[in-house]
């Protein structure tokens, strides 16, 4: 695994809305003229090292998803600049991919492609993925019969076994049974002990401690703080 | 569920491609047809191909019946009329049936990938919103799915011929290129028609009307030969007459296409994806911002 790193510079997001108020893209906007618009995250600022775990706090909508989004190349920054290198895997909500159409096997396939593993790799994989996810015959039906907690074990399995050097997780591990943590922390650990990253968002301050070395506060799109998980905790909840 | 302590099992072939495929990524310093590019050198054919394979599942299900379901969709779009002039009404002119199944099947793959193509981006929000991919691939895989249900709707044309007593002639060596254009057409709708449809998200009900209209402004219900006038002058500037009249001169006529009729949906279509692919590569890095 190649050194991982992140580095922003001065990141922006910016969401621009027209006369109805739906959000449109900037070509569009610049068609339509009249509207308003929106930073959901502005001028954000910090680097990590190899090894960093970094808890985003902040209340809802203070940006933690955006940034998240960003890193995972989900969104371009509008402003600044992002370096991110080594490869990613997101788990940005529960069902973080997954096409309910679609089989737990026809999923991992895509979705490991989708994460830049070869698909003749992944297919020889299928099998053991389906045996360590336990699923069973439910790997061969569609994802649509799957109870959340099996799509996240699903989506989880096939995020890691892209051998990411960067984890980005958003509230996905707070949502879900102790087995799930567990299995979550457990992973993150071992990716740390590698030299990877993990970025995690959530409001379960408790499991960002046992996750997370660093802290950064997020207010309004702004970081308001970055620092130690405990400087940055005691700052945001005084 | 296995014990939650239990790595995950890793292929060594999978830790090895890991290791060789990480790439530093200044997300900043992308520029726009860096996926168009990266697609034109094979870069993103194993994406592509995973992505027309989880949608041919996705829209057209699984096992035998999908056949069946092509068969029978390009009687969905004229199919009593088709019937009609071929067994009942007995329509004056050259192989009445089998005209009109040469303008409806090459139409069938234009409107199944206009119709694919404006809920292509909207029917991918879950991996859209998780992760990072060559989201410019969308349409094409779109594009790539119809056409291999357009592939089955050729047997349609085959039952035509059989019922005219039509045999085919050395003309239909020009088939590939023929589909070749066929596919082309389409896929440059298919990016149109994801841009209209991202963009304009309550007005894809009229984009298929209008591409409905496209079909009568040009000679599908009745071959070019069988218009006269003014209108026998204007219909080869639609696009799809050219492609319409090809396929008759394949199968009907038994003769090698007029020039115009590849040259000017060809050109029409190349056109279309010179102005759209570089709108569309911009258009993808703000997809998770509309959806």
């Amino acid at each position: 695994m190649t050194t991982a790193t992140i580095a922003a510079q001065g990141v922006g997001v910016r969401f621009r809305f027209d006369r109805q108020r739906r959000v449109v893209t900037s070509t569009l906007a610049r068609l339509r003229r009249r509207g308003t618009e929106t930073w959901g995250i502005r001028d954000v600022t910090f680097a990590l090292a190899p090894g960093d775990a970094v808890a985003l706090v902040g209340a809802s909508g203070s940006g933690k998803t955006t940034l998240l989004r960003t890193l995972a190349g989900v969104l371009c920054p509008d402003a600044g600049r992002l370096l991110v290198r080594g490869r990613v895997a997101s788990l940005l909500s529960v069902d973080a991919g997954l096409t309910p159409a679609l089989t737990g096997r026809e999923n991992a396939l895509l979705l490991g492609v989708l994460a830049g593993m070869p698909r003749s790799h992944i297919r020889r994989a299928l099998d053991e993925l389906r045996d360590w996810t336990a699923l069973g015959d439910a790997f061969d039906r569609p994802i649509s019969s799957y109870s959340q907690g099996m799509r996240a074990r699903l989506s989880f399995a096939i995020a890691m076994q892209a051998m990411p050097s960067i984890l980005l997780l958003d509230e996905v591990h707070e949502a879900l049974d102790h087995d799930f943590r567990e299995l979550v922390e457990a992973e993150a650990h071992r990716l740390l002990r590698r030299g990877g990253m993990l970025v995690a968002a959530g409001h379960d301050h408790p499991l960002l401690e046992r996750l997370c070395n660093r802290g950064l506060w997020l207010h309004e799109g702004s970081v308001a703080a970055d620092g130690t998980f405990d400087d940055v905790r005691r700052a945001y909840v005084p | 569920m296995p014990a939650p302590s239990r790595p995950l099992p890793r292929l060594a072939s999978i830790e090895r491609q890991a290791a060789a495929t990480e790439i530093e990524e200044p997300r900043t310093a992308v520029p726009p047809l860096a996926h168009v590019r990266a697609l034109a050198a094979g870069v993103g054919l194993d994406v592509l191909l995973a992505l027309t394979e989880s949608d041919l599942r996705a829209r057209y299900g699984r096992g035998g019946f999908r056949l069946v379901k092509w068969l029978l969709d390009p009687f969905a779009l004229v199919g009593v009329y088709l019937l009609l002039v071929t067994f009942v009404i007995h329509r004056p002119g050259l192989a009445a049936g089998l005209s009109l199944a040469c303008a409806v099947i090459p139409f069938q793959l234009v409107m199944l990938s206009v119709t694919n193509g404006l809920g292509s981006v909207a029917s991918r929000s879950s991996i859209i919103l998780n992760m990072g991919f060559q989201r410019t691939l969308i349409p094409l895989a779109g594009a790539l799915t119809e056409t291999l249900a357009f592939g089955s709707s050729l047997l349609l044309v085959a039952l035509m011929m059989a019922a005219y007593a039509i045999a085919p002639t050395l003309a239909v060596l020009w088939l590939p290129v023929v589909l070749a254009v066929n596919v082309l057409v389409a896929v440059a709708c298919a990016y149109g028609a994801s841009l209209f449809g991202l963009w304009f998200p309550d007005l894809r009900a009229l984009a298929i009307s209008f591409v409905r209209a496209m079909f009568f402004l040009a000679p599908g219900l009745v071959a070019l030969a069988d218009i006269r006038g003014r209108a026998h002058d204007l219909l080869p500037l639609n696009p799809l007459s050219g492609l319409f009249e090809a396929y008759r001169s394949v199968f009907l006529y038994g003769r090698s296409p007029q020039a115009w009729q590849l040259l000017v949906p060809a050109a029409a279509a190349l056109l279309v994806l010179a102005v759209l692919l570089p709108v569309y590569a911009r258009e993808q890095r703000e997809f998770a911002k509309v959806l």
